[in-house]
């Protein structure tokens, strides 16, 4: 490994050398805020260098990872995202009695996991990366263990999740020990190797099949979704909104250079097994959401339902061939960042609100009654993300609905097009729904709140941030498009 | 020319400044802002008026218009509206009659409902009243008059309820706005058929393209023209939608005066008499029109017969004096209906207005029956009465008799029977308006003669005096809407012809006289019980109300009422049930338990496996 090599590494290098970092410090002085400063500035610095490197090229470094315009935009989009969740754990964790600074290291952690993944056109990279970022996220999820009444359902959330990522993970390992078996050589563009093909093509075929099982999980896709809401529930706000948007687009990263590079051919024979579970995950994540009572089980519904949708481009894409340059990748790559934003925001403001009263997060919705006069501005900004999960017009993901449906038109996916939409009118009714609680007058038995918020100013700055973010992305999209065709460009 | 945009501009302006000070502002700036707008734009009028005659002196062709282009409204494929305002002598005929009568009726108003808790509103919709019927007179194509049309609906049922708290007259309200809406669709529609054949719907270009593009009595023609006169029927409460003008004098007497009399009724006359290129392609409409003229001013004569309330009198007899000038348009005489249009215009917003007095001298009673020998106590309105009534009877040398003499000869050339007909309702207009005189003015009422008072203001009398000069005089003006008006043929019917018209009203008032005060012939009142069925009757309007009742009312009502639960909301609530049951269903799935949860993945992978393999 040469110095150019180590250079272009330098994002993953600096997360990575983040949570060492945390983990010296803390073993000398434990102080929330420093810890929190640290990460922030770390994780800062990792993505700006990230964006920085943006169009230096192809650099392949060692066989496991290669460093290109698409790992630099969708790194930074990770890290951006890792940036926001510690941002909005202190808050959240000032407020709980929980020991916090060790938080910042899973967090650190998870992010490098989701950078490896990014970068990864290996199999062994793919499977480090992969699991790196899960578990760090069991900690993560079951963090709050000592959290007084919610702490049964915070460690059933933890354990669930590692037992069934284990059993995701058996069938990732197994689907690449199968394609190896096949090809006899592990990087992702497999069918290129010299060697050619020995066994017979079900190897492969049930290989990569059942490699998009594993990954099915990590994206919650129906029937493999089971997870999403007890996780999501149990998870501390924070965690819960890293692990709606950053665990997902890491994993949708992978997944498109994977297709890209294994060639959309092979694909094909899925494309009836893709379509089933994206039509599925659009129907039931809104009709299990429709009646929903406790507003994190709701959001993990619905980001079942955006994974259902970000599937119509996906299929698009397969059955265009030329993934690269064609406008189906794109829709997922601008509908990724548009979810990661709003996700994080109605997160960012759940974290905020948590802090409050935990009842919040644990609690039925009515607990949001009149929150509109009493928390205006947390209202507003709800009211935004909803409205962008929405598809609203003026908001991002308006404009990254707009990307699906142009997406599924091209290749007249009609059947999935009348899902996508029946799938949103439904989740018309859920979000409004929220949004019409939260409009109510006042009532008497408004919940007790904390006197004096901690830390709220700072965790303002970072929801008003997301909040123009996803206004700015839905007027002007044209930055945001005009990266991931650069991301796309390079592959 | 180009001032033209000021006359329908100020009025609209007056209703901005009183919607907009909203209640705050004081009666006497309400009173100058309502009045002051429409008296403007009178001297508007005016000042076009004398630009339009000194354009026509230095060569302009007669009967050419001015087009005023203001901005474009509407661009959609080929349809290309301008929001542009036409001048000819047919619209500065209707300005004179909309602004003029209007500011007289303004300042009278302002008197009459001093005391009214709401003033500034009463003005703020005769205002946009105005602004709306200016608009629909000066509209330069028919959509932009269409809005016209409806601005001037929309007037007609906020005045007419002006007095919501009482339910009757929000039942008024409605009843006219329903009822006229029947005739605006078919309005509407005849319009989309007009852009449909002619592709455009300016109103010079679609005159001249009519006649290029329809053949004579065709049935496309034909079918335009009957629905314009639905139209025009509504809103010129003829039979068949003539049913809402009565009730519609829930409203206040001034605003009967200036929508119910003078200006928003005769819309329809001005509809047909615009587009008469295209109703001269079907003889069949013509006939139409005319008979539906003759046949309203008889149903109208007979039913103002048998009437007790003042106001209802006047409006039977409105309606019927409409119906003459749809007989002059059927039978082609049109500028003798736009004159007619006109002194009616003057005469009845005379007789309403002293109506007005009268029922304010007489503590808001209004029925005739307990007034009676008022001619002493009030003389200004009783000469002005008079005056109003010789010129509805239209005794010579009246502007009355000037403006229905010619209607009447006219009818004689097309048809006699609709000569027949038309001059037997002036026989029946004499009689009416004699007993309506003689109820109120003459003789003693039961109870004797009833005490009244003077009203307050000094609005109330200069508008009825300058209307009862104007009455006298108004036959002699030169129409400017003869130059646009195809000339009706030189009339040359027998002299008896023209002796019977005029001798007729005369019969009626004596046969009035001798009958209602006098007390001769008691016979002809119909007053014994043998008569009952067929007074109640004719007083009910020829039984219309309760027609249409069973018609239409009721079965609309029992359908509503079997619709209660909306069967269409039966496919919503469908898609409501069916997806809370889906939800129910698949929560079930989502138990908590982890067996469950890895059973789920693992028959799910054996399927994504199974269906790769094997397809």
């Amino acid at each position: 490994m040469d110095l150019i090599q180590l250079l272009a590494l330098m994002p993953l290098l600096i997360v990575g050398g983040v949570s060492i970092v945390l983990m010296l410090l803390i073993a000398f002085v434990r102080n929330h805020a420093l810890t929190c400063f640290v990460t922030c500035i770390g994780l800062l610095a990792a993505m700006l260098t990230s964006i920085n490197t943006i169009g230096d090229g192809i650099i392949q470094v060692t066989p496991l990872l290669v460093m290109d315009d698409f790992t630099r935009v969708f790194c930074a989009l990770m890290i951006g995202i890792s940036l926001a969740a510690s941002w909005m754990a202190y808050t959240y964790m000032e407020a709980s009695d929980e020991i916090r600074e060790e938080y910042y290291i899973l967090l650190a952690l998870a992010a490098l996991g989701g950078c490896v993944l990014i970068a990864s056109n290996h199999f062994a990279s793919m499977f480090i990366g992969i699991e790196l970022l899960s578990v760090s996220l069991f900690a993560m999820v079951g963090y709050m263990v000592h959290g007084g009444k919610s702490s049964d359902i915070t460690l059933e959330g933890g354990v669930k999740y590692m037992i069934m990522s284990g059993v995701s993970s058996s069938f990732l390992l197994f689907g690449v020990a199968l394609i190896y078996a096949y090809a006899g050589i592990l990087t992702i563009d497999f069918l290129a190797a010299p060697a050619g093909a020995t066994l017979s093509q079900g190897y492969l075929i049930v290989g990569t099949s059942m490699l998009i099982i594993g990954l099915a999980f990590k994206l919650s896709w129906v029937p493999f979704h089971m997870w999403t809401p007890d996780v999501y529930q149990g998870a501390p706000a924070p965690v819960t909104g890293f692990l709606a948007s950053g665990a997902k687009i890491a994993v949708f990263a992978f997944l498109i250079r994977f297709l890209i590079a294994s060639g959309p051919d092979r694909i094909d024979l899925l494309l009836a097994g893709l379509t089933i579970m994206a039509v599925l995950s659009m129907l039931l994540g809104n009709l299990m959401a429709l009646l929903q009572s406790n507003l994190k089980r709701l959001l993990a519904y619905s980001s079942v339902a955006h994974m259902g949708y970000m599937m119509v481009a996906l299929i698009a894409a397969i059955k265009t061939g030329n993934i690269s340059e064609d406008v189906a990748a794109e829709a997922i790559g601008v509908y990724m960042v548009a979810y990661a934003l709003m996700t994080l925001l109605a997160f960012a403001v759940l974290s905020r609100l948590a802090a409050l009263n935990s009842e919040y997060e644990t609690g039925n919705i009515e607990m949001y009654g009149g929150l509109l006069y009493r928390h205006p501005w947390m209202a507003t900004c709800m009211f935004v993300a909803f409205l962008g999960l929405i598809g609203m017009p003026l908001t991002a993901g308006f404009i990254g609905k707009y990307y699906l449906m142009l997406a599924g038109v091209d290749q007249q996916l009609w059947t999935l097009l009348w899902v996508l939409v029946a799938g949103s009118a439904l989740g018309l009714y859920y979000y409004l729904k929220v949004i019409l609680v939260m409009c109510k007058e006042s009532q008497d038995d408004a919940p007790a709140e904390l006197e004096t918020p901690v830390a709220s100013g700072f965790s303002g700055v970072l929801i008003s941030g997301l909040c123009l973010m996803v206004l700015y992305v839905g007027i002007y999209p044209t930055p945001v498009i005009d990266w991931i065709q650069l991301a796309l460009a390079s592959l | 020319m180009n001032l033209l945009w000021l006359i329908p501009t100020l009025p609209f302006l007056g209703f901005t400044i009183l919607v907009l000070s909203s209640g705050r502002m004081s009666r006497e700036r309400a009173r100058i802002v309502g009045v002051g707008s429409v008296a403007l734009a009178f001297l508007a009028t005016i000042y076009i008026a004398t630009q339009y005659y000194a354009a026509a002196a230095h060569g302009l062709d007669h009967g050419a218009g001015f087009t005023v282009s203001l901005w474009p409204w509407i661009t959609a494929g080929s349809l290309n509206l301008n929001f542009s305002l036409y001048l000819d002598g047919l619209s500065l005929s209707m300005l004179f009659v909309i602004t003029g009568v209007g500011a007289l009726i303004h300042l009278y108003a302002s008197g009459y409902m001093w005391d009214d808790p709401d003033y500034t509103r009463f003005f703020t919709y005769m205002n946009l009243f105005v602004a709306a019927m200016l608009m629909l007179v000066l509209a330069d194509n028919l959509v932009l008059m269409f809005l016209g049309w409806e601005g001037v609906g929309l007037c007609s049922f906020l005045l007419i309820g002006f007095w919501y708290k009482d339910p009757k007259n929000g039942y008024a309200a409605r009843k006219a706005f329903v009822v006229t809406r029947a005739g605006d669709t078919a309005f509407a529609i005849g319009l989309f058929l007009l852009f449909r054949e002619l592709g455009s719907l300016e109103i010079q270009e679609i005159l001249h393209l009519a006649p290029e593009n329809f053949e004579m009595g065709g049935n496309m023609p034909t079918l335009i023209s009957a629905l314009l006169l639905g139209g025009a029927v509504g809103k010129s409460a003829q039979i068949p939608l003539q049913t809402w003008l009565p009730d519609a004098m829930a409203g206040p007497t001034p605003v009967s005066a200036l929508i119910h009399a003078a200006t928003m009724v005769t819309a329809g006359v001005y509809l047909i008499a615009r587009c008469h290129p295209v109703f001269l392609l079907s003889p069949i409409a013509m006939t139409m029109v005319a008979s539906i003229g003759l046949i309203t001013l008889l149903v109208a004569g007979f039913t103002a017969l048998n009437q007790w309330d003042i106001k209802r009198v006047l409006a039977y007899s409105t309606m019927s004096q409409i119906g003459y000038m749809f007989l002059a348009l059927g039978v082609e005489a049109w500028d003798s209906s736009i004159f007619h249009l006109m002194t009616h215009a003057i005469f009845k917003a005379l007789l309403f207005l002293t109506a007005g007095s009268i029922i304010l001298a007489m503590h808001h009673e209004q029925d005739i029956r307990k007034m009676g020998g008022l001619r002493k106590q009030l003389p200004v309105p009783f000469w002005c009465f008079l005056i109003g009534s010789a010129c509805l009877i239209a005794l010579p040398p009246t502007s009355g008799f000037w403006s229905k003499e010619p209607i009447l000869l006219a009818a004689w050339e097309a048809d006699p029977i609709f000569w027949y007909g038309a001059v037997f309702g002036a026989f029946l207009t004499a009689v009416y308006t004699t007993r309506l005189m003689l109820l109120v003015f003459f003789g003693t009422p039961e109870g004797g003669i009833p005490k009244t008072h003077e009203p307050k203001g000094w609005q109330l009398h200069p508008p009825l005096i300058i209307l009862a000069g104007l009455s006298l005089v108004a036959g002699l003006f030169n129409l400017p809407a003869a130059d646009v008006l195809p000339h009706a043929h030189e009339h040359h019917p027998p002299l008896w012809v023209e002796i019977t018209g005029i001798l007729l009203p005369v019969v009626g008032i004596f046969i009035g006289w001798q009958v209602f005060l006098k007390g001769r012939w008691q016979a002809l009142r119909m007053e014994s019980p043998a008569f009952d069925g067929l007074r109640k009757f004719l007083a009910s309007g020829w039984g219309f109300d309760w027609l249409y009742d069973i018609l239409l009312v009721k079965p609309f009502m029992a359908l509503a009422k079997a619709n209660r639960n909306d069967i269409v909301d039966l496919v919503p609530k469908a898609v409501v049930v069916a997806s809370s049951q889906c939800y129910y269903f698949f929560s079930r799935g989502q138990n908590g338990q982890l067996r469950f949860y890895v059973a789920t993945m693992a028959a799910a992978a054996i399927m994504i496996i199974s269906l790769a393999l094997f397809t």
